[in-house]
């Protein structure tokens, strides 16, 4: 197993499936997921435990496409079509409001109360919450954070940075200091894509600003977003961060840090599990931080993630459906997720501190820290217009073809016109 | 007319009813629904459905987004398609005079033509890795940031769509120099023209009617690029390499907008159909499509 397949166990695409004959049981269910990557798969595991629990059901596994984008369109077109041919499905925590929204989906209100929610990480309480329903279950987690090389910052008597302003200062001078060309200082996420907008969104709350102010107005503050976008551009200006993050995605800077050639970087919890692992030339060398805030500006949160498991608005076995999605969301079920050798996140915040897990996964008491200080991606059924739209804009500034002012208030005009033929 | 002929008539249009129909119901119906669609306000998401008669076109008109995105179509379409007929002749007169190892030549060729184009993506993200591509190393070792820079990277994509489709022409133009009798080339040594003269005088205008429809095919292609941008760039950085179906399934399937997609796809369909309309008038003077 690659370490590039492993990876993407966190970053959950998709996979085969498990084949079952059909017969026996009077009723079966499809469960569209991405399969898990990984030494170790625990979902047939939990779906057969589910049968056993409930005699005449039967669980069947679908595999999801590659991409996120095309599990989009798949979900859209099906859905959209009315179609019953699956039941239950696992989706993006940016895609629940707008599929609420569209009524794609079954409202568990009936079946899930708030203390039932209540065990999860709030964020994503949010985002399953949308206008009141319960569109899903939580069913694993994600945030940003920064990662930084500990043995170099202490070798240079630097503790971990807590603003923006110190991580410039601090790259600069151990960059300085070792005299190495092919040690950059920072990678991050500038690739005209989803992660991107996550990166952009984390330096407007390190602001003190957001995309969405509170009465849906478009980027309420230009003046610290265009200060926001003006500093990322200046990382990349001043050589802190290479040019070439205008291109980086998740992987692409990840391997770089991996391999010693930066000094921080921002990313996704499940960059640690690759740094951790035995053959890694930075293992044991890794810190992690929360996101950096800015003098003057708040603390720094980082943008939130993950996956939820929905009930098919147009399926035929509600009840079945409904006891699926919160089997699978239920501790038993999430602690199977998060044993060792699968790269999840669970949702429900008290597995961050249990002690069997712990013990295999020392960073999970800090990851609840980081993940309940986070904050998620505007909560909005129009968020992949919001999202499609800002992204060349965002772009266009980190690249320097505008200035932060202009991109914006390119962004801004166009978005006005979007939302409002929505109204 | 006599009854003959009617009754041949008759039966002819009986023939060509079902492929009539096949058609009608493949092409043309989509077709018009998705023009319907363009005239419509339509986010089911947000259950909206309204008619918009032209209003998306009208925003088209204005929209920075829309003219980009046209001029990288039309940027990527010209220069691509030229060079792919440029290369595609080089590499086709060279297997001519190539003696030995030809089998081995086009079973390369084909190879690269053959690849599905999200492995030709995957594998020229590699290729133009900012430290560990091997473009850069073949450059000295620069770091030359080719996806990720506004000017490099549309280059960097038809260098990649170059790469990818050049052994289409190659071995369209290929096939065409075999069926060319030799007694011709001798004619033209006969009177004394050189290497330079029988290639401008005899091979090329041979070659011409081959050449109009690769053109054809080609164009009508780079037009509809989609495969490449959407894996290597996503259309960026700041949108300088989102095609107009970049744009269109943006629209479409990412945000849902129906009729504002269905607006875009209308105007790529527009496009091609004119760009298409000219080739074969061109194609039918020239006599190489009856």
């Amino acid at each position: 197993m690659s370490r590039a397949a492993l990876l993407l166990a966190a970053v959950l695409l998709l996979g085969g499936c498990v084949e079952r004959p059909d017969g026996a049981g009077a009723v079966t269910l499809i469960f569209k997921h991405a399969k898990i990557l990984g030494p170790t798969d625990p979902i047939p595991g939990l779906l057969r435990e589910f049968e056993r629990r409930h005699p005449g059901v039967q669980v069947k596994s679908e595999p999801l496409t590659w991409t996120s984008d095309e599990q989009h369109q798949f979900y859209v077109i099906n859905l959209e079509g009315a179609t019953p041919s699956f039941d239950v499905l696992m989706l993006d925590v940016i895609w629940v409001p707008e599929f609420a929204r569209a009524g794609w989906l079954l409202d568990l209100a009936p079946w899930v109360t708030r203390e039932e929610l209540a065990p999860h990480f709030p964020a994503a309480v949010e985002a399953a919450t949308w206008g009141g329903g319960v569109w899903g279950m939580p069913w694993n987690m994600n945030v940003g954070v920064l990662y930084y090389r500990a043995d170099l910052l202490a070798k240079h008597g630097l503790a971990a940075p807590r603003t923006w302003e110190a991580v410039l200062e601090q790259a600069e001078r151990v960059r300085a200091a070792e005299g190495d060309a092919r040690l950059d200082g920072i990678l991050w996420q500038g690739k005209q894509y989803e992660g991107l907008v996550c990166n952009v969104l984390e330096h407007l709350w390190a602001r003190g600003t957001k995309l969405l102010g509170d009465d849906g107005g478009v980027l309420p503050d230009p003046e610290r977003a265009a200060a926001a976008l003006g500093f990322m551009r200046g990382l990349i200006e001043r050589g802190v961060s290479p040019r070439w993050v205008t291109a980086g995605d998740e992987e692409l800077t990840r391997r770089p840090f991996g391999d010693g050639r930066a000094v921080f970087l921002r990313s996704w919890p499940y960059a640690l599990d690759l740094f951790e692992q035995a053959d890694s030339p930075v293992r044991g060398r890794v810190g992690l931080a929360a996101l950096p805030g800015h003098e003057g500006g708040g603390p720094g949160a980082g943008a939130t993630g993950g996956f939820h498991l929905a009930v098919n608005r147009r399926t035929r076995h509600r009840e079945a459906a409904v006891a699926l999605v919160r089997f699978l969301a239920a501790e038993p079920a999430q602690r199977a997720l998060t044993a060792a050798g699968v790269a999840l996140y669970p949702t429900r915040m008290a597995l961050y501190h249990d002690p069997a897990i712990v013990r295999a996964r020392p960073s999970m008491p800090r990851f609840h820290e980081l993940m309940l200080a986070a904050r998620p991606r505007p909560v909005t059924p129009a968020y992949l217009m919001l999202s499609t739209t800002v992204q060349p804009e965002f772009s266009a500034a980190l690249v320097g073809v505008k200035t932060p002012r202009q991109a914006l208030d390119h962004a801004r005009r166009r978005l006005q016109y979007m939302l409002s033929g929505l109204q | 007319m006599t009854g003959r002929q009617r009754a041949d008539r008759r039966a002819g249009l009986a023939f060509v009813a079902p492929a009539a129909l096949a058609l009608a119901a493949l092409a043309l119906y989509p077709s018009l629904w998705v023009l319907w669609l363009s005239l419509q306000h339509r986010v089911p998401i947000f259950g909206i459905a309204r008619f918009a008669g032209l209003d998306h076109y009208l925003f088209l008109a204005g929209d920075p987004r829309f003219w980009n995105a046209v001029r990288v179509t039309l940027i990527f379409t010209g220069v691509s398609v030229a060079l792919e007929l440029a290369l595609g002749l080089a590499v086709a007169l060279a297997l001519q005079r190539q003696r030995t190892g030809r089998r081995v030549a086009i079973s390369l060729l084909l190879l690269a033509w053959a690849l599905p184009s999200v492995v030709t993506a995957k594998l020229f993200e590699w290729l133009y890795h900012p430290s560990a591509g091997l473009v850069n190393v073949l450059l000295g070792g620069r770091a030359l940031n080719w996806l990720g820079d506004p000017t490099t990277a549309l280059p960097a994509l038809i260098l990649a769509d170059v790469w990818r489709t050049m052994p289409f022409v190659a071995l369209l133009c290929y096939a065409r120099l075999l069926t060319i009798p030799p007694e011709v080339y001798e004619a033209a040594r006969v009177d004394g023209a050189g290497k330079l003269g029988t290639l401008a005088f005899v091979t090329l205008p041979l070659l011409r009617s081959i050449l109009l429809v690769a053109l054809l095919f080609r164009t009508l292609d780079a037009l509809r690029a989609f495969d490449l941008m959407f894996v290597l760039t996503g259309g960026g950085p700041a949108g300088r390499t989102e095609t107009l179906t970049v744009y269109a399934y943006r629209s479409l399937f990412q945000t849902l907008q129906l009729g504002f997609g269905s607006a875009v796809g209308v105007v790529i369909f527009a496009l091609v159909m004119v760009v298409a309309g000219a080739y074969l008038r061109v194609l039918r003077r020239e006599g190489a499509v009856a």
